[in-house]
Formats: structure tokens, sequence, C-alpha cells
């Protein structure tokens, strides 16, 4: 019984040392995400592309103050807006 | 059981909830920030100064953002002060750049034969005039728009006016004038610039004009 129970922590630990970076490759970091957003509306010259910029780079401002929550909240508003970017190319 | 299954909806509820972004702007210390804004995308400077819109729109969330903290007070009033700013700026240049005043070159004598798009020999001289002026300018790129009186079928005024645009412009192209810097338009009997209801008025709104592009 012992056996079995050390057996399963070996095989769990062994787990979540290789699920560990997969999970963190599976979510991009804000400046990840903010580099996609650039990337992503580079060459388009609108209104929604020069404030999915502005808040890329607002969402990386909050990142440096150590403002999680609030780093994710525009970087989400980067996407949204860079998505309305390409629409209305 | 219940009990459960009510915790698990309430927290799906609540984190679908959270998928839209909770920055409220409409706050009173942001009132002045807010207008100058909307001021701005009154005068069309989402279009006409994306860049600075852009500027100003992102300031505001940014102290709105602040406000919701209430830690960095001199961090607000920058935020705002900066909204403000780039506002009024996208609005001054919203104002000159979308309301440019639109120069139309009218081009009085050229007629044509009734019913047809065919030029009339008097037309020549005046289009001859018309070529030297997009030589002279040779950067700017002109609509060339030809326009009908209101009598007949409106269709069929439609589909002359067309020809008769395009008429004007094989003559241009046909003396030297780069296709590229015609676009043509007929607008029919759609705009009308005197009353159709009087002979000279007819004759007035019989035209074709260049509207300068650029």
């Amino acid at each position: 019984m012992k056996y079995k129970l050390f057996a399963s922590g070996v095989l769990g630990c062994a787990l979540m040392s290789f699920a560990s970076p997969a999970m963190a490759m599976s979510f991009p970091s804000v400046g990840d995400r903010a580099e996609a957003v650039r990337a992503e509306v580079g060459k388009v010259h609108n209104y929604h592309a020069y404030l999915a910029t502005q808040f890329a780079s607002i969402a990386e401002s909050e990142i440096y103050d150590h403002d999680l929550r609030a780093a994710k909240e525009f970087i989400k508003m980067a996407e949204e807006e860079a998505a309305k970017a390409g629409a209305a190319k | 059981m219940n009990k459960q299954l009510i915790a698990l909806l309430s927290c799906t509820t609540l984190l679908g909830a959270c998928a839209t972004h909770g920055i409220n702007t409409d706050r009173s210390e942001l009132d002045g920030a807010r207008q100058a804004v909307s001021q701005a995308r009154q005068a069309g400077a989402e279009t006409c100064a994306p860049k600075l819109m852009a500027k100003a729109q992102a300031e505001l969330y940014w102290a709105a953002h602040e406000l919701t903290e209430g830690v960095h007070p001199d961090e607000n009033a920058m935020h705002i002060a900066h909204a403000e700013k780039f506002a009024m700026q996208a609005k001054d240049k919203a104002d000159k750049e979308c309301h440019k005043p639109v120069e139309v070159i009218a081009l009085t004598g050229v007629n044509f034969k009734t019913n047809s798009a065919e030029l009339t020999p008097a037309s020549t001289a005046i289009l001859d005039a018309a070529v030297a002026t997009l030589n002279k300018r040779s950067n700017i790129r002109v609509e060339i728009g030809a326009h009908t009186d209101s009598r007949g079928q409106e269709t069929y005024n439609q589909q002359l006016s067309e020809k008769r645009a395009m008429s004007v412009g094989d003559y241009l192209v046909s003396h030297g004038i780069n296709a590229d810097r015609l676009a043509m338009h007929g607008y029919g009997e759609a705009k009308p610039i005197a009353d159709n209801a009087t002979a000279e008025g007819r004759a007035q709104n019989r035209r074709v004009e260049l509207t300068v592009l650029n």
C-alpha cells in the first residue's frame, strides 16, 4: 500500500514537472500579446489600429507597475481594437 | 447538491461578466475629458486625425482606471490633462482636414447634342483650356461630373450623364491627360444647382464640372 502511494506521488510529480512548462506555453504573457497586437496592426493606419497599440503600451506599463489585472484588461481591449482595425481596412 | 449547483452557476456567471472590460469612464472627474473626446469624435477625428484621437481615447481610459485605484492623484490629473490636450488637437486637425473646401472647376460652355454624349464643336475650346489647366497643375486628380436637368426619366438621365462624363474623359485622355488622374461620374438629375422649372434653370443644371480630389 505504502509502495503504491509512493509510486503515485512520484508519477504525479513527474507529470506536473512536464505539465507546468506546457501550461505556461499555452498562456502567452501580456508582453507577448502586446507584440502580437503590434505585429497585427503594424501596417494599418486607422483609428482602431492606433488605439490598439496605445492599449498595448498601457498594458505593458501596468505590468511594470505590477498591476496584472489592469494589464490583462488593457491587453484584451488592445486585441479587440486590433480586430476592428483589420475589419476596417 | 443544489447549493453546489447554484455556486457553480454563480461562478460561471461572474466569469462571463469578466469577459468585457470593466473600465468606467462615466465618472464626474472625467466630465471635461469625456466631453473633449466626444467633441473631437463629432468633428470626425477618428477619420481625419486618427492618431491623436486614439491617444485621447487611450488616456481617457487610463485616467478612468487610475481613478478606480485611487492611489496616484498626480497620475490621474496627468492622464486627464493628456486626454483633453490630445482631444483638442484631434478636433482642431479634424476641423481643418475633414472640412476642406472643395475646389470645383466649372466647364461652362461644354455642351452635348440633344439626347447624346457627343460633344458640340464649341465645347472643344473649353476642354482644351481644361487640358492646359490639368497640365499646369500636374499633381491634381479630378472627378469629371456630368449633370442633366430633370426633364425625362430619371434612369435615362442617369445613364446619359454617365456617357457624357465618359465622353469628356475620353477627350482629355486623347489630349494627353493621364487616365489615372481622372474619375468619371454621372450624377443624372440628382444634384441640381438651379430651378428645373425654368428654361434658364434647366440650362444651368445641364453642366459638366471638374472636382479636385486631392
